[in-house]
């Protein structure tokens, strides 16, 4: 939980919160790969209006996703406020660096394997 | 419109079971250094060239695989060397692009050190500006896919 509380760590409480619950996670899967209205994400995880409506309304308090109108549409999206975007993008580099030396280390123990 | 410039450093120390010699021949030959720098099972690597001297330019191309998240999209990464001092010091300096949008520049700062005859210890200096776009969707959506692998992976779940 450390990396997590350490990327955010006033607004990691009430994230861990919101994403305990499987459905919320998966609304999030979602709504991560591009915005989508309120009732395609109630067709796609099967479940009800009302439900998406409150697991939305969860998602939102804590900044995670927000709703905007499109017409006569409630359109979900990701909030950019709910994390800081860009010690994500650090934290992936970090990551992008650390498997680059994992591969590095690989490739050194094989030719030690040859000799 | 332009953001204002944030800036980052951050450090990384990894000790290998090779001589120092071995090791670095593995950042001097392009074709060992694309082994390890450039492959990855999410991406396919369009273009990666390295000429090994000072102001000798490293570019890399990559784009992501169909089935991973970002499917289609273009990084590029472009950089320079500023420092080759062997088997002691390297200094680069390269710019990100994603979508053909650079986000990024950083300086990249490798020293070896050669505390025992058979292991090298590397120390990894990354320096770098987050300008226009690093607050992208593209970006952001990597961002949260990062926070749900290590949510899963906290938690122990799927």
């Amino acid at each position: 939980m450390n990396k997590v509380l350490a990327i955010q760590t006033d607004a990691a409480d009430p994230v861990f919160a919101a994403l305990g619950d499987a459905t919320r996670r998966a609304i999030v899967k979602l709504v991560a790969q591009g915005p989508q209205s309120v009732s395609s994400l109630a067709a796609a995880l099967n479940v009800t209006l009302t439900a998406i409506s409150q697991h939305l309304r969860v998602l939102q308090t804590c900044g995670i996703l927000q709703t905007r109108k499109v017409g006569r549409v409630r359109v979900c999206e990701l909030d950019g406020h709910g994390l800081d975007v860009l010690a994500q993008w650090v934290a992936v580099n970090r990551r992008m660096w650390e498997q680059r030396f994992d591969a590095l280390d690989a490739i050194l123990q094989e030719d030690a394997k040859e000799k | 419109m332009a953001q204002s410039a944030q800036f980052d450093t951050f450090t990384m120390e990894r000790t290998f079971a090779a001589p120092l010699a071995r090791v670095f021949q593995a950042f001097s030959d392009p074709h060992e250094k694309k082994r390890w720098f450039a492959e990855g099972a999410e991406h396919e690597i369009e273009q990666y060239d390295m000429q090994f001297e000072v102001g000798g330019r490293e570019l890399a191309r990559y784009r992501f695989k169909p089935g991973t998240p970002f499917a289609g999209v273009a990084l590029e990464s472009d950089g320079y060397f500023l420092d080759i001092v062997p088997q002691h010091r390297l200094v680069a300096a390269a710019t990100m692009a994603m979508g053909g949008r650079r986000f990024s520049a950083s300086l990249h700062t490798f020293e070896f050190f050669s505390d025992e005859s058979d292991s090298t210890r590397l120390i990894f200096t990354h320096q770098a500006m987050y300008g226009d776009g690093a607050d992208g969707p593209a970006l952001r959506r990597i961002g949260w896919q990062v926070l749900l692998d290590q949510l899963h992976a906290t938690l122990g779940v799927k």
